[in-house]
């Protein structure tokens, strides 16, 4: 280790920087997610007679921007967030999205179950990467109770930590990017933009019946389990969840033919019905142009940082 | 702005809608589904299409919509072939809704999805959805315009399928199973909507009772064919044609015999279970529980329920109102709060794991429980979890096979078997666990008249304690002798099954509304009854008579040859009563006998009539019941 600072500390000090922070986090999540499925308990049915987008702070400039704008721009801008490098630019990335849910006034809850969901992949992250990533000449790492083959690699962990920031600033996004429009309306704009609209169908559908095939599952595994079928290690488990998946896989297949009956029946000659898109204006391509420009200078920031 | 009439796409022709000439078409590999079918459909033909499961009317339904076509013969609909253009143009105009909505809701929200139609017709996206949310209010769907399918009851959803097909205006609909599985109160908004429907309606059910005043033609179908075509009424009356059929439904209509109710022999083993386990605790206890879903939605509330050793309860509620839920807890396979007792023990951790050792549970839909490739290996499947030796396996396979009447379906595979036999096969696979509680879900659901009516016995036979969940009113009647009211996660109510039938305020706030099932049922009865006592018979009236030239009136008695129907009230459900005299009576005739001679050296007091009599009602009321036997004067 001859060109890389070794910091010691005592094997306590481990735990003070990796287990209890780690812990505190999976605490938070823990807390975070009853909240939310508390919150949005109490806060009983919505009024489904209007469009939820419109019921609830559906007029903000995000929402009236031009839906195939909106797509490019933001998927543009999130590789642009993906080719940063440094770990400045990738907060100011996530200050720039927290302004964009600011002004897309969508709901918090919802973004905050989008970073949950990360969570655990970005805990995997800063887990790992400070352990394993490969070390460089002038590289810090911090040895624990003289265990020299676990070293916690400064530059690892700073990494570990871009990546993290850069997936929050993206995660972000989402939100704005698929919560500001009816999914019919995002995947009509994919259309627009040249995806197949076989595509946007399947992706429709998959959305609509993923659900329905999750009960289904659900309903035959318990259907199982009151016959006092139990997971266990021996042929007889594999060849129960054999029946089981191949049943699934009947059923589900079956439904498919059925939906597809149900469509033509209703006269589906393989599109589905266009929805309204609104006229795009020039104000739409302003706003995508000065977005990506902000990007640009965002990427020349995080170049210029030695 | 648009109106429901202005997208009907075309103008009815005069006579027939539909046409269809020897119809033949067999499914691929498989047997052949319609053979031989003639059948002539007008415009506003009310049509219910009946059957025993599997004999060929979704198959026939479809070819009527064009989703199959014939492999022989040919579907012409308003004068020309169901197929290629006007068949893509027909589809707009005949609806069809299936037996499970969600194969129809395929739209983001329950508006997307009405609005699919009516798109398909033409109209712009904002025209669309506007005739979308007229349909959605006529179905009382206007709250949940912006719903998400999935989040919607059952019975809703097969509401905005219904409102889906109604948003296009259709001139024929097309109900493949119609009721199944929805409570009373969804039951008669359907009812409500399909009788102010002005269009051709075609309807396959099982339900008798809800195809009696919606429909006025009946079709009968059996193995692929049309067996019979009768007036509504006249199936009805029939019931050895019913029964022939396997649709006699008539078990539904007669009041339980206090020696059968409550399950019959079994019953007083119960009894005698109960007498000798008086001092036990009870088999379940429920003491203020609770249960919340994961997503924070209470689905019960403070239940309070104890089932003791041998009864047989009956658990009622609209959609929704927590019954599954408190089943799945029961089980436990959800855990809530508050005391659960199994035969006087607390339900910890160890106990919940081996629930399923003493409780067996029959689900709604037979296709949750089934998923072996063969009937033999779905029936020792639990035994085998049971830990039981090869012989033992196969002793009680065999034993729960005949129990529900399928010895030798051993290597039959369940996906291929018809719903009734898939449901005695549900309850065969529970049974051969031997459980000490049996829960049956909905168990007469989608069921045909005569599987239900063997259900009905094999399950009047068992010897178990029975907890059912069912909105089927005769099931609840026939089977049980306590009945828990449940209402928004809530016992409201718990009480003997015959006070709950005559506490109207109860059922009625549960949505188990079914007055018109009774109006039905009794209207049925009467046409059963009146038909059940045709006879010839003996009339005994003067008229007169030409003798040469001596025309003379005198009373003499004959034999007619003529049906004849007795007209008679029931003074109630249980009093008995009694029919009058079949053989000698007089009663006037519609058409008076013309002056004619007859023999009068015939055999003493017979002579038959040259004239017809047309079919006539009496009225028996005070008829002397002994034989008249006057001489000839």
């Amino acid at each position: 280790m001859g060109d890389v600072n070794v910091i010691q500390m005592p094997l306590w000090q481990l735990f003070a920087m990796v287990v209890a922070p780690f812990g505190l986090l999976a605490v938070v999540v823990t807390l975070l997610r009853r909240r939310i499925r508390r919150r949005s308990a109490e806060k009983g049915d919505p009024d489904w007679s209007v469009p939820q987008l419109e019921g609830a702070a559906g007029h903000s400039l995000i929402h009236r921007w031009d839906v195939r704008c909106k797509i490019v721009t933001i998927i543009v801008y999130s590789f642009m967030i993906t080719a940063i490098r440094q770990m400045t630019p990738a907060l100011v990335a996530i200050g720039l999205s927290c302004l964009v849910l600011i002004v897309a006034r969508v709901s918090m809850t919802k973004v905050l179950m989008r970073i949950l969901a990360i969570a655990g992949f970005i805990t995997m992250f800063l887990l790992v990467m400070p352990f394993t990533v490969p070390l460089h000449k002038g590289d810090t790492v911090i040895v624990f109770g003289g265990l020299n083959w676990l070293q916690f690699s400064m530059r690892g962990f700073n990494l570990a930590a871009t990546i993290a920031a850069k997936a929050v600033a993206i995660t972000l996004l989402m939100e704005p990017l698929l919560a500001t429009a009816p999914l019919p309306v995002t995947l009509q704009g994919l259309s627009r933009l040249g995806v197949p609209d076989m595509a946007g169908q399947m992706v429709l559908l998959s959305y609509r019946y993923i659900n329905v095939f999750r009960h289904e599952a659900r309903r035959m595994a318990t259907g199982m389990q009151v016959r006092g079928f139990r997971k266990r290690t021996g042929v007889a488990t594999v060849q129960a969840l054999a029946n089981f998946l191949g049943m699934l896989f009947v059923r589900s297949f079956e439904r498919t033919e059925r939906v597809f009956d149900a469509m033509r029946a209703r006269g589906y000659r393989g599109l589905f019905p266009e929805q309204t898109l609104k006229r795009q204006r020039p104000a739409d391509l302003v706003g995508a142009g000065l977005w990506l420009t902000v990007g640009v200078a965002l990427l020349v920031f995080d170049r210029m940082i030695v | 702005m648009h109106q429901w009439e202005s997208h009907l796409p075309s103008q009815e022709p005069k006579g027939h809608l539909f046409r269809l000439t020897n119809l033949q078409f067999r499914y691929a590999d498989g047997p052949q589904a319609l053979s031989g079918i003639d059948l002539e459909i007008a415009a506003d033909d009310r049509i219910a299409l009946v059957g025993q499961n599997g004999s060929g009317k979704t198959t026939l339904i479809k070819q009527l919509c064009g989703l199959l076509l014939p492999d022989a013969g040919n579907v012409s609909f308003k004068g020309q072939d169901l197929r290629n253009g006007h068949l893509e143009r027909s589809r707009l105009e005949i609806g069809i809704l299936f037996q499970d909505p969600d194969d129809q809701l395929f739209g983001h929200t329950v508006i997307d999805d009405v609005a699919f139609g009516p798109s398909n017709q033409g109209l712009a996206s904002e025209d669309a959805r506007q005739v979308a949310q007229q349909a959605l209010q006529r179905v009382h769907l206007a709250d949940k315009a912006y719903q998400a399918p999935h989040r919607l009851s059952f019975g809703q959803k097969k509401r905005a399928a219904l409102a889906g097909l109604l948003a296009t205006n259709p001139a024929v609909l097309l109900l493949d199973e119609p009721t199944t599985n929805i409570d009373p109160r969804q039951e008669q908004v359907f009812l409500d909507l399909l009788a102010a429907f002005k269009g051709t309606l075609v309807c396959v059910s099982h339900d008798l009772l809800f195809l009696y005043e919606l429909c006025r033609r009946a079709v009968v179908m059996e193995n692929g064919s049309i067996a019979h075509d009768y007036a509504m009424n006249d199936l009805v009356a029939q019931r050895s044609e019913l029964r022939s059929h396997g649709l006699d439904f008539s078990f539904r209509l007669m009041p339980i015999d206090n020696g059968e109710k409550n399950g019959g022999p079994a019953e007083t083993r119960l009894a005698e279970a109960q007498r000798e386990s008086a001092s036990a605790p009870p088999m379940l206890e429920l003491r203020g529980y609770h249960f919340r879903y994961p997503d924070g939605t209470r689905a019960l509330t403070g239940i309070d329920l104890s089932v003791p050793v041998g009864e047989r309860i009956a658990m009622v509620g609209e959609n929704g109102a927590g019954k599954t839920t408190l089943l799945a807890c029961l089980l436990g396979l959800l855990e809530g709060n508050g005391t659960y007792l199994f035969e006087g023990r607390p339900v910890t951790r160890r106990i919940r794991r081996d629930l399923w050792r003493n409780i067996g549970m029959v689900f709604q839909d037979s296709a949750d429980q089934l998923f072996c490739p063969s009937v033999g290996e779905e029936v020792s499947f639990g035994l085998k979890q049971l830990g039981v030796s090869k012989n033992e396996i196969r002793e009680r396979t065999q034993e729960a096979l005949s129990l529900v009447h399928l010895k030798g379906f051993e290597q039959r595979v369940p996906l291929h078997m018809s719903g009734g036999e898939r449901k005695r096969l549900a309850l065969a696979c529970v049974l051969a666990m031997s459980p000490r509680l049996l829960i049956l879900d909905e168990p007469s659901a989608g069921l045909d008249p005569q599987g239900e009516e063997q259900l009905l016995s094999i399950l009047g036979e068992l010897d178990v304690t029975l907890l059912m969940v069912s909105h089927d009113m005769f099931f609840v009647d026939a089977l049980t002798r306590r009945t828990v009211v449940m209402h928004r996660g809530s016992i409201i109510q718990d009480l003997p099954t015959d006070a709950f039938f005559k506490d109207s305020r109860l059922s009625n706030l549960n949505g188990l509304a079914y007055s018109f099932r009774q109006r039905c049922g009794k209207a049925i009865r009467e046409l059963q009854h009146q038909h059940e006592h045709s006879h010839h018979h003996r009339h005994l009236h003067a008229h007169p008579h030409e003798h040469d030239d001596v025309v003379h009136d005198h009373l003499h008695k004959h034999d007619h040859a003529h049906r004849h129907r007795f007209l008679h009230s029931h003074p109630g459900e249980e009093q008995e009563h009694r029919h009058a005299s079949r053989q000698y009576h007089d009663h006037p005739h519609a058409g008076e006998h013309g002056v004619h001679d007859h023999n009068h050296n015939a055999p003493k007091g017979d002579h038959k009539h040259s004239g017809e009599h047309g079919p006539h009602d009496h009225d028996h009321t005070g008829h002397d019941k002994t034989p008249h036997d006057r001489s000839h004067k």
